[in-house]
């Protein structure tokens, strides 16, 4: 049976007319193509009151930077809680009540800490600390750091003391966390910005940062054959100077070498002959600068968060760095010699400089703070989230700035669609938490906002025809899981690959801007219906293919035979 | 020769007042272009419960689009696109368009599936080989090192399988999702059997926070998704199915899955024709795939045969071959849905496009024609389970004698072959080279090495009675 004639078109209109259509093309949609969004663009919709959510970030000069956010599991139900610094405010801490796929619910929760401890604060990092599975926050203040030990249901105590942890009195405004080879705790970094003692200041006086390696092995003895108990001892503190008031770092294996060293963005408003900086970690010797004859590069600018993605899965991660005006998008030069840090700025060619706003008239720089690569519309491209906002009333710079939806593009480009997406508010944003908060398999959103409320946006799914939403690509989240130290596996580079695309995720405590999420890691697939998971542990140790299907939260337990799924509630 | 656009144009006069259109007027096709066929326009996504006459209709549209043979002015050629399910660009141009191993193989849908109509299936000639198409997509080879050689599955009463596995898939999650909260509630670990309409795929169990051990799972994706479709058991509905074969086969490109919004690309393998096929054609083709009439038991005329396959009837169960080849499944619903709930991005999903359509197949006499149960049920008599089994072994490894898994599911399990129409569909076996029925009973091993070898051990007259009964699930033109 054979049909070579063409089905006239007038039948088909006629047979079309029986057949209820979808509303027309909106003019969103026609403004979408003219932009070249033709990928989903996630609809954000903000619902911070709703959700419980009330909380400003604000207070003096020292508080014109940092307001950040930390993201944990506080109570083992695997739903991202918060923990939001106040500045001259109290941080709080915010239980995460959402139901599966619902509105985002959050409860205020009572810490039962020292007030004075909350004060003062400008951001938080989550991370294990002393591998006992309940996550802890590092504080970082203006005045006395701290270390909070995590306790059963969202309970903290401050454990600087009993980790032997100087908090100092310095202004702490970034902080990055390792397990250096073969060490049981991690390693604690933290960057200090403007030594306002010293004579001259602000200008030229930027503070040192310091360096906490834990001290072999414990105080209390070796940590238990179930990897819980012990004590870190933080007693030794090492300087790492000259310090360029530096807004953030992160450990990063930038040379693929299993062996991350700390990348500093620094911000050149107060320092004199500063620069970004990088500092060669070896486990077994204090840090030393990379410098110019090993091929790093004379680069300042006013560096505020620190993003890092392998956006082309070759090993060698990419650089998203904040600053006033330009983004930077550094990636390793192709001309590079093995093992020498030289970078070249890709922002432009990429469509990722973000310099300005996206919205209005104005054509006065951006200010960009906390930045953070994830993949909001789950089509596999990892898009770019920067926090924007004014520093305070800086005329030079734009008063409406809007925080950037870099959307991924398959040519591996960026492009803005922070208005579509709803993002585009009138605020100073600052640090901010992405995570999937309603565990529906869609990152959500909380910026924390200088002298306003935070924002909490609620990721809703596609914008479609009609003003609706719909789903967007496959997604899997991932949970890592090893015995013993670092637990959460921090360090460790997950690889999903799926026909011939291959995702890369590492776990990082640090970057971004005064602000850390750790949990799940998202991963979006496009139209994968499958992927195939390895983890390069820690250690450098490779596992096993784990074979997943799309659309699942997946648990891998370090040495098991297969991953399992985690089932929200 | 059938001149199928009128008969569309025919069926859209009868079920509306509309005036027809005739070849001539401004935007009709002209009858010698060389093109196949007129792809519905791109806002003619049918929702919503259609009538039997609109659903005539479509179904009309989609049967053209099966058997129309795509030429290049509709999209065939994927001259920098391989086979792949997830778009995937070719290095260099393919040499030959036309391959009968990589691909493009065919012409037409109804090329190979037309025995003993269309949307049958075929014999050895029109075998197919399965891979990635992600590296070596240009193999030119059948070494089973590259590729699984498969024989063309019949696609009648693909609706109500389609329509069973999705009742088994909630079935399955559901219970999961039982497990998960006595789990919960309890504080201790939750097991419980993933049971559904009689058929066990194992058990689960679910660890108080939510997590869950598949370590115990049978014959199931580990997402629980029963995959009724291609002999492996690993395509999920009958769009997934026509979305991933229009590309493989044909080249041409259903929007859905390889447009701008997944690729950024209208016309992603690069063959000059953008936005190949759209949702609604899917659709259309869904429709016509999902209406065809279901397998029947007949009755021969002769009475020896008449005979025999009574006898032969018993035989079938007697030697556990309905332990798999399960005789019917209840159906609760015979409204089909489309797109359907368990898709994946990449295949049309519910509510991405508008309100599903709602194919009512109880409007059809074939469909009314099938048994139900006490509960009202229907009983699809497709005697098979939509489980997948290991059936292979060290010692009889005709039908798994593969190099290559197939999308996670290992070389020697595939999904139960439903025997409804296996009278009216010879070949035998997944490549289509096993002539007879008694060669493939005898070639079953692993899971169904008991029946086979009981099979064996039985009389010549009562292996010649299950050959007649088998012989009677016949698909009727």
């Amino acid at each position: 049976m054979r049909m070579n004639s063409p089905v006239s078109l007038g039948a088909l209109a006629a047979l079309v007319s029986l057949i209820p259509a979808i509303t027309a093309a909106s003019d969103i949609t026609q403004d979408r193509d003219k932009r070249g969004l033709v990928m989903d663009v996630p609809f954000m919709v903000e619902q911070a009151g709703a959700a419980g959510i009330d909380h400003v970030y604000d207070g003096p000069w020292e508080f014109f930077v940092g307001g950040g956010g930390a993201g944990l599991d506080c109570n083992g139900d695997r739903k991202t809680d918060l923990f939001i610094a106040g500045g001259k405010n109290p941080a709080q801490l915010y239980v995460n009540k959402s139901a599966t796929g619902g509105e985002l619910s959050f409860e205020k929760r009572e810490t039962g800490l020292d007030p004075a401890l909350l004060e003062n604060v400008t951001g938080a990092y989550p991370v294990d600390i002393d591998n006992d599975g309940h996550k802890d926050i590092v504080l970082l203040r203006v005045g006395r750091n701290a270390i909070l030990k995590g306790g059963p249901d969202c309970t903290f105590t401050n454990a600087s003391r009993q980790f032997s942890f100087d908090g100092g009195r310095e202004w702490t405004t970034a902080f990055a966390a390792t397990f250096e080879k073969d060490r049981t705790y991690p390693t604690l970094a933290f960057g200090n910005y403007v030594d306002r003692s010293a004579p001259g200041s602000p200008w030229g006086t930027c503070h040192d940062n310091f360096l906490f390696r834990p001290q072999v092995d414990d105080k209390s003895g070796n940590l238990s054959a179930s990897g819980t108990g012990g004590e870190p001892d933080y007693s030794q503190q090492m300087t790492l100077s000259p310090g360029y008031c530096t807004l953030s770092m992160l450990f990063t294996d930038w040379k693929r070498s299993g062996e991350p060293d700390l990348r500093m963005t620094n911000d050149r408003q107060y320092y004199r002959g500063g620069e970004e900086q990088l500092w060669r970690m070896d486990p077994q010797r204090p840090p030393r600068l990379y410098r110019a004859a090993e091929g790093w590069r004379h680069v300042t600018i006013w560096g505020m968060g620190i993003a890092e993605a392998d956006l082309n899965a070759d090993g060698y991660p990419e650089y998203a760095l904040t600053s006033m005006g330009d983004t930077k998008l550094q990636t390793l030069d192709e001309e590079a010699e093995e093992g020498r840090p030289v970078y070249r700025d890709i922002a432009f060619e990429r469509g990722a400089t973000a310099q300005r706003p996206y919205v209005g008239d104005a054509i006065r720089p951006s200010t960009g703070w906390h930045s953070e690569f994830a993949d909001f519309n789950n089509d596999g491209k990892l898009d770019l989230f920067i926090a924007k906002g004014n520093v305070e009333k800086m005329p030079d710079f734009a008063d409406f700035d809007p925080d950037n939806m870099l959307l991924g593009t398959h040519d591996g480009k960026f492009v803005e669609a922070g208005d579509l997406s709803g993002i585009a508010l009138h605020t100073k944003g600052r640090g901010a938490v992405i995570a999937d908060f309603n565990n529906d398999g869609m990152l959500d959103l909380l910026v924390v906002n200088r002298g306003g409320k935070a924002s909490l946006f609620r990721n809703t799914g596609a914008m479609a025809q009609g003003g609706k939403t719909m789903q967007m690509g496959n997604w899997l989240e991932i949970e890592l899981a090893q015995k013993g130290a670092n637990r959460d596996a921090v360090g460790a580079r997950i690889s999903v690959k799926s026909g011939n695309e291959t995702r890369v995720r590492t776990i990082q405590v640090g970057g971004g801007h005064a602000s850390g999420h750790i949990g799940f890691v998202h991963v979006g697939l496009g139209v994968a219906e499958r992927a195939q998971i390895r983890v390069q542990w820690p250690d450098g140790e490779w596992s096993a293919p784990f074979r997943v299907f799309a659309n699942q939260f997946v648990r891998i337990d370090r040495g098991a035979e297969s991953a399992r799924y985690w089932l929200p509630e | 020769m059938k001149r199928a656009g009128y008969v569309t144009l025919a069926v859209a006069c009868m079920i509306s007042a509309a005036p027809p259109a005739l070849a001539g007027e401004e935007g009709a096709a002209k009858p010698w272009e060389e093109r196949a066929v007129s792809p519905l326009p791109a806002d003619a996504m049918p929702s919503g419960r259609l009538t039997p006459g609109q659903l005539t209709a479509l179904a009309k549209h989609g049967e053209l689009l099966f058997a129309a043979p795509f030429t290049r002015l509709d999209g065939a050629g994927r001259p920098m696109a391989t086979q792949a399910i997830i778009p995937t660009k070719r290095k260099r141009e393919a040499r030959e368009a036309f391959q009968r191993m990589a691909g493009m193989d065919a012409n037409s849908c109804a090329s190979c599936h037309n025995s003993p109509a269309a949307g049958g299936a075929g014999d050895f000639t029109v075998n197919v080989f399965v891979s990635e198409g992600f590296g070596n997509a240009d193999f030119d080879s059948t070494d089973p090192q590259f590729s699984n050689e498969r024989n063309t599955n019949h696609l009648f009463g693909a609706g109500l399988v389609e329509l069973l596995a999705r009742e088994m898939t909630a079935d399955l999650q559901s219970i999961r999702r039982l497990a998960a909260d006595q789990a919960r509630k309890s504080g201790k670990p939750a097991t419980l059997p993933l049971v559904t309409k009689g058929v066990s795929f194992g058990s689960i169990t679910v660890e108080p926070d939510g997590m869950a051990d598949l370590s115990e799972l049978d014959g199931v994706d580990t997402d629980l998704v029963i995959r009724p479709f291609s002999q492996k058991g690993v395509m999920t509905s009958l769009r997934q199915f026509s979305v991933n074969a229009l590309n493989q086969h044909h080249g041409i490109q259903p929007v859905e899955r390889f447009g701008t919004r997944w690729t950024g690309e209208s016309d992603f393998d690069e063959d000059g024709k953008e936005d190949e096929l759209a949702p609604a054609d899917i659709s259309a083709l869904v429709a016509w795939q999902a209406t065809l009439h279901a397998p029947t038991v007949m009755k021969p005329e002769n009475a020896e045969w008449r005979a025999a396959a009574a006898s032969g009837s018993q035989v079938f169960d007697t030697i556990g071959c309905n332990s798999c080849h399960i005789r019917a499944l209840p159906l609760k619903s015979l409204d089909f849905s489309d797109p359907g709930p368990f898709d994946a991005a990449g295949t049309l999903r519910e509510n991405e496009n508008g309100e599903p359509a709602i194919y009512d197949l109880s409007s059809f006499s074939w469909a009314q024609s099938l048994e139900r149960n006490e509960k009202g049920e229907v009983m699809i008599p497709l005697f098979g389970d939509l489980k997948r089994h290991r059936i292979a072994d060290q010692k009889i490894a005709t039908l798994g004698n593969e190099l290559l898994s197939q999308r996670f599911v290992d070389r020697d399990v595939f999904m139960t072959s439903e025997l409804w129409g296996i009278g009216s569909t010879e070949p035998y076996g997944h490549r289509g080279d096993l002539t007879t029925l008694d060669e493939v009973i005898r070639a079953h091993g692993g899971e169904g090495s008991d029946a086979a070898r009981a099979y064996e051990k039985l009389a010549e007259e009562e292996r010649s009675a299950l050959i007649a009964f088998l012989k009677t699930l016949v698909i009727e033109p």
